[in-house]
């Protein structure tokens, strides 16, 4: 034994503490008191009582203690999970909602067409006002079409075989490596200077105002998300939208971003594509048919009526 | 025997009764359970020693389970509440694992 008392009083201090915590793990009160206890006579039957009460009491307390805190963990992680599933749950109620008034709202587009037309074919100047709003809805994308064009298919980069399917798909420029609304802006305005005269992101079609921008990780065409592979579909003359789209300088560019970031980047030809019609503008001018009397609210001096409200 | 059937009992009301914690109590909970967990093995352990006495098993329950969830809050106020906690565990677990192997002994003479 004295070898080892040799080694361990050269021992650093922190190894001595270690080797004390792992000496020492019973209370050496308990051998102070036995030791008290040998010198005194043995306790009465009393005290052994009230000892032995006392110890139950405190095994209780440490039940108590135990079931508390499992209670507290089961409970946490219960919360947790039962807040996620409320809130899956209100999205996609809140979707259906959504998609039922979006449905609506076609509707009652197509009520109120049937309803003006009807009520404008009756004269020569209402026939001439609806070729006029005809031409003017064709250009503001909100009826919908049909015809030959092209479909180009931009994607982030697919998660490989050989990625960490629990560490995550993560490398440390995946940031940069997506594609931004940038990019689906440029792939957009590439696709309108070949010559495409309707042009829809993942089966929403693009109005004159319509917007894609990005919001935190997701990119928003007017407001609604599209995921990725992002299918572009665009309707016009395919010889001229091909050779159009595969000589342009930023097809290039975007071909180059496509081939450092592997993303998916493919077009191809497609013989029928049809479209929805855009989101409903808002009604912002209007001005009243023929020589009937101005209504209260026209501005004075001027021709039509603004309405900015809503 | 008593001890045991006060654990179950403590375990059973704890489950039953379903009493709430003050929220500023919860993150000390664990600790306090590991700490208990120390001075529990450490009774056994003297019991099989033959040198357990009560009312030192109740004082090191007590002061064991506070002083554990002190160190704690302390460094939480100190920004260091998550290593403190960890030291905890660990020189609290080391002593459970000492006095375990030691009641093995005692259980198995081995």
């Amino acid at each position: 034994m004295s070898g080892t008392q040799q080694a361990s009083r050269t021992r650093s201090l922190g190894a001595s503490l270690l080797d004390q915590v792992l000496a020492e793990t019973v209370d050496p009160a308990y051998a102070q008191a036995a030791a008290a206890r040998a010198d005194r006579p043995a306790p009465t039957r009393g005290a052994r009582r009230r000892g032995q009460a006392l110890v139950a009491a405190t095994m209780v307390l440490a039940g108590l203690l135990a079931a508390l805190t499992y209670d507290q963990a089961s409970a946490g992680s219960e919360g947790r999970e039962q807040i996620r599933d409320a809130l899956i749950a209100d999205i996609d109620r809140e979707s259906g909602v959504t998609d039922d008034l979006v449905a609506g709202l076609a509707q009652l587009q197509t009520d109120v067409g049937t309803a003006r037309a009807q009520a404008l074919s009756a004269s020569t100047e209402g026939q001439q006002a609806l070729a006029e709003l005809a031409r003017q809805e064709a250009g503001a994308a909100t009826e919908p079409v049909s015809g030959p064009g092209l479909d180009v298919v931009l994607g982030n980069a697919l998660p490989s075989a050989d990625d960490d399917p629990v560490a995550g798909a993560a490398p440390a420029d995946s940031d940069v490596a997506l594609v931004l609304d940038r990019d689906l802006q440029l792939l957009v305005n590439v696709l309108w200077a070949s010559g495409a005269e309707a042009i829809s992101i993942d089966g929403q079609r693009l109005g004159p105002t319509t917007t894609i921008r990005q919001a935190g990780g997701a990119i928003l065409v007017d407001l609604r998300p599209v995921t990725s592979p992002y299918d572009v579909q665009a309707i016009g003359d395919p010889d001229a939208l091909n050779n159009g789209f595969v000589s342009r300088p930023d097809t290039l560019y975007l071909g180059q971003l496509a081939v450092t970031y592997d993303w998916v980047f493919t077009f191809n030809r497609v013989g029928s594509i049809s479209m929805a019609g855009a989101g409903s503008t808002e009604l912002r001018a209007a001005r009243p048919l023929g020589p009937a009397a101005p209504p209260a609210g026209t501005t004075p001096g001027e021709g039509t009526t603004t309405d900015d409200g809503d | 025997m008593i001890p045991i059937l006060g654990l179950a009992v403590g375990v059973v009301l704890g489950l039953l009764l379903d009493p709430s914690v003050p929220v500023w109590l919860q993150p000390y909970l664990p600790i306090a359970v590991v700490a208990a967990l120390d001075a529990v093995f450490g009774g056994i352990r003297a019991r099989f020693d033959g040198i357990f006495d009560a009312k030192v098993f109740v004082v090191s329950f007590v002061s064991n389970v506070v002083v554990a969830a002190l160190i704690v809050f302390l460094g939480d106020q100190l920004g260091v509440g998550a290593q403190l906690s960890t030291a905890v565990v660990v020189v609290l677990g080391i002593r459970i694992f000492g006095n375990a192997a030691a009641i093995r002994r005692h259980l198995f003479r081995a």
